[in-house]
């Protein structure tokens, strides 16, 4: 996995301490926090939805200044994101972590200003993640899980209603905005 | 004088010295009332000089400090009080409130990451952010003057110098010898090893671990296990500015 060049980290990851999980709860707090943060914006910026604890993951070492996040300290900080519902894990033993950087109901939002600006009142779920228009917008390769979630929620607010489609691996949507 | 005989003699001399003293009186009122003439002229023209170079004064950090030498030459102390004539003319007791209250936001802001303890360059860097003005605009000595200011407050604002650097330190920790000398040695590379500080003040393991360790809790280290050799490292993020945490030592 590569770095992608447009996003700029933080001046705390090229600093050794935040590598290694503090003992002190002040100190403890705010490294959690600067954590967190860097873990939404990198994977909104990059669109990625899945973290696994036991796979390399870019942001949770820094070859530059040789250190790396144990395993304790990952778990710690997708931990924190869990509490507050900005991730979830997505296995028993905690392992692989879904990272919310839109909350479902923001991505519900999301998805209601998209339809209306672009005029998709029925569209398909493929199209919603790969269409021309999804181009540039957050949805892009949207997780599919993470967009019937968004979908089912504005289904049970009565706006929006998922049918099946034409061919059997896709599925329809019909929007009323 | 020569001292003549007789009631009439002790009299002339009485009168005399009414006269030599009535004299005397005089030349003192006249030099008052030139002394006070002068100083008049004096402070009108510095307060000609001040509202002439209002701006100046404003804008430009050496000449500010000038000016403070200046007014302290003469005995005036234009932030003595806001209402006072000096700072009425000029704002500058505006100025410097100002700059204290941002030191006070940035010292909190930034407390949970260096523990109330922060370089006074770091400090000037981020005020200047703030202010939106580059580091020229803002000299050590108005940080300083503001700080002064601060203390006041009683908040328990202070500076203080470990070896080159000057450090604000916004909690009121006490500071020992032992974590000066620390926080000086710190300044080479940005963090000390248990190792590194015993061999450097010979002291005992346990002193070094103490000292470290009261650092630590204060909120002023962090600790590091991730280099390879396996050695703890105590990172002071109060003498390490943020744009250069490179953590260039890694290599070594």
């Amino acid at each position: 996995m590569q770095r992608t060049v447009d996003f700029k980290l933080p001046h705390f990851f090229n600093y050794p301490p935040y590598f290694t999980l503090q003992p002190v709860r002040e100190t403890r707090e705010k490294q959690v926090q600067l954590w967190k943060e860097l873990i939404l914006d990198y994977c909104r910026s990059q669109k990625m939805y899945i973290i696994s604890l036991e796979e390399d993951f870019p942001l949770f070492s820094n070859p530059k200044i040789e250190r790396s996040l144990s395993y304790e300290a990952k778990e710690v900080f997708l931990a924190a994101l869990v509490s507050e519902g900005r991730a979830e894990w997505i296995d028993k033993n905690h392992k692989k972590c879904l990272v919310l950087w839109l909350r479902i109901q923001d991505w519900a939002n999301y998805i209601l200003d998209f339809v209306k600006e672009n005029g998709l009142e029925v569209t398909t779920i493929e199209d919603i993640r790969s269409g021309i228009e999804t181009h540039g917008t957050e949805l892009a390769g949207i997780d599919r899980g993470v967009l019937m979630r968004a979908l089912r929620l504005l289904e049970q607010k009565g706006k929006a209603v998922i049918f099946k489609g034409s061919s059997a691996d896709d599925e329809g949507v019909k929007f009323s905005v | 004088m020569r001292r003549r005989p007789g009631i009439a003699g002790l009299q002339n001399a009485a009168a005399t010295r009414d006269k030599f003293r009535l004299v005397g009186e005089n030349v003192a009122k006249v030099r008052t009332d030139v002394m006070q003439e002068q100083l008049a002229t004096f402070r009108s023209q510095l307060e000609e000089f001040a509202r002439k170079h209002k701006s100046d004064i404003r804008k430009n950090s050496v000449f500010r400090q000038q000016f403070h030498e200046m007014c302290a030459k003469v005995g005036v102390d234009p932030l003595a009080s806001n209402k006072g004539v000096w700072a009425e003319l000029l704002g500058i007791g505006d100025f410097y409130y100002e700059l204290g209250v941002q030191i006070v936001d940035i010292c909190i802001a930034t407390r949970s990451h260096n523990g109330g303890l922060i370089d006074l360059l770091e400090l000037r860097k981020l005020l200047c952010q703030k202010r939106k003005t580059d580091l020229g605009s803002l000299s050590s000595d108005d940080c300083l003057r503001a700080i002064s200011k601060l203390k006041v407050l009683g908040s328990g604002f202070e500076v203080i110098s470990v070896g080159k650097k000057k450090l604000v330190r916004s909690v009121p920790t006490e500071l020992n010898k032992d974590h000066n000398g620390i926080l000086e040695l710190a300044q080479a590379k940005g963090y000390v090893t248990v190792e590194q500080v015993e061999k450097d003040f010979s002291w005992s393991t346990g002193r070094a671990i103490d000292a470290l360790e009261t650092l630590l809790k204060e909120g002023l280290a962090m600790i590091d296990d991730g280099h390879r050799d396996g050695k703890r490292r105590y990172w002071f993020p109060c003498v390490t500015l943020s744009s250069d945490a490179s953590g260039s030592e890694a290599k070594s």
